[in-house]
């Protein structure tokens, strides 16, 4: 069975297989010997059947604050963090929960 | 002859900091010298919007740390940003030549890069950002929009709501993270129909109704479509949404001649004879 990684990034950057169609994809995976998740996710149009082989993590995009008195902790956090001390980041918050 | 003193070592590596956008699209995006700094870098920090493009980056360098933990439900999401700072902070103090790596470009909608190289050049290290191609970028593609033609606002959603902020509607509008506008807690990662019908009542100061509205998301997999769903402004509280999928409201009202401007101009052309 071939890498799926590898056979996603082959698709990725190849002008064809990017484009093509579940019916054109499908003999190239089969020729390719693609995993069963792959093959079906692509025949499915359903990316999420990937899942089942690589595993499901749900990743968060948000990545800006917009929220009108935050920006303001911001600040004061600056002035108390002028003199440019090393910190230490605290660990992640693997016991809660989360949300796609 | 005096003896010559040997300088001090310099042997001490001098950590540095590159942030580097990974591209939309697993496979299509990310460019060579963005890949250069991820295989060059002792450490590679990674903010991305999908696990499986995540398994991918981990093929590209042996350490890989994801950034994804620190976020939680029901926690800051501003705490959870600085944390992402001093943990790559702490590697370019300790002398690592650090790579983050964020999905789309690093520098559109993301506090922590701006931020992180702020703070290592405040501090004297080398930083700087390498540009993607971001999810901005993959619509322009997907929807056939050109924002040079009739111009195009872009906000993320929720500054409609916190802010007076002036909509021009003979221009596209572009409105971000909708699926999560309102959250003045930046604690929770969706919000809901109640405050996206906050948005319309803003956005139909400007705009009908009955309004085509359309909710678009770019692919992160090569074997995804992009989603492209058409719906009227009335029926945003209830479309499915979530902060990955953006809002577009064409324009609703053709532009407007200046004509003020245009005779102050034919007059210079006159002066320059241009005319």
């Amino acid at each position: 069975m071939s890498d799926t990684i590898e056979l996603l990034n082959a698709i990725g950057q190849d002008a064809t297989l990017r484009h093509a169609s579940a019916d054109e994809l499908a003999p190239i995976l089969e020729q390719a010997k693609a995993s069963e998740a792959l093959k079906s996710a692509v025949a499915a149009g359903d990316s999420s059947l990937l899942f089942e082989e690589l595993g499901h993590k749900p990743n968060h995009a948000p990545q800006i604050t917009n929220a009108p008195g935050h920006e303001e902790e911001e600040e004061e956090e600056e002035h108390h963090d002028g003199d440019h001390k090393p910190h230490h980041p605290s660990e992640p918050d693997h016991h809660k929960p989360h949300k796609q | 002859m005096d003896t010559l003193t040997t300088p001090p070592s310099n042997d001490t590596p001098r950590g540095s900091l590159a942030c580097v956008g990974m591209g939309m699209t697993l496979g299509s995006h990310l460019t060579p010298l963005a890949r250069s700094h991820i295989e060059q870098a002792d450490v590679v920090f990674a903010a991305l919007s999908d696990g499986i493009v995540e398994l991918w980056l981990q093929r590209m360098h042996p350490d890989v740390r994801s950034l994804q933990p620190y976020y939680a439900e029901g926690k800051s999401r501003m705490v959870t940003y600085r944390q992402w700072v001093e943990l790559m902070m702490t590697e370019v103090r300790a002398g690592k030549k650090v790579c983050g790596v964020f999905y789309g470009h690093p520098g559109i909608f993301a506090w922590s890069p701006h931020k992180v190289i702020e703070v290592a050049r405040a501090e004297g290290f080398a930083a700087h950002m390498e540009p993607g191609i971001s999810a901005e970028d993959c619509l322009y593609a997907d929807l056939g929009i050109d924002p040079g033609r009739l111009g195009c606002q872009h906000f993320e959603a929720s500054q409609l709501l916190f802010y007076e902020r002036r909509i021009d509607p003979t221009g596209y509008l572009i409105l971000w993270q909708v699926g999560l506008v309102g959250d003045l807690s930046l604690k929770r990662f969706s919000t809901g129909p109640a405050y996206r019908q906050v948005l319309v009542d803003v956005l139909s100061q400007d705009y009908p109704l009955d309004h085509e509205v359309i909710i678009y998301r770019g692919v992160t997999l090569p074997i995804q479509k992009p989603r492209i769903h058409r719906i009227v402004l009335r029926d945003l509280p209830n479309a499915t949404l979530t902060a990955e999928e953006t809002v577009v409201l064409p324009p609703a009202a053709p532009l407007k001649l200046n004509l003020a401007m245009r005779e102050r101009l034919m007059e210079l052309d006159k002066a320059y004879s241009v005319a």
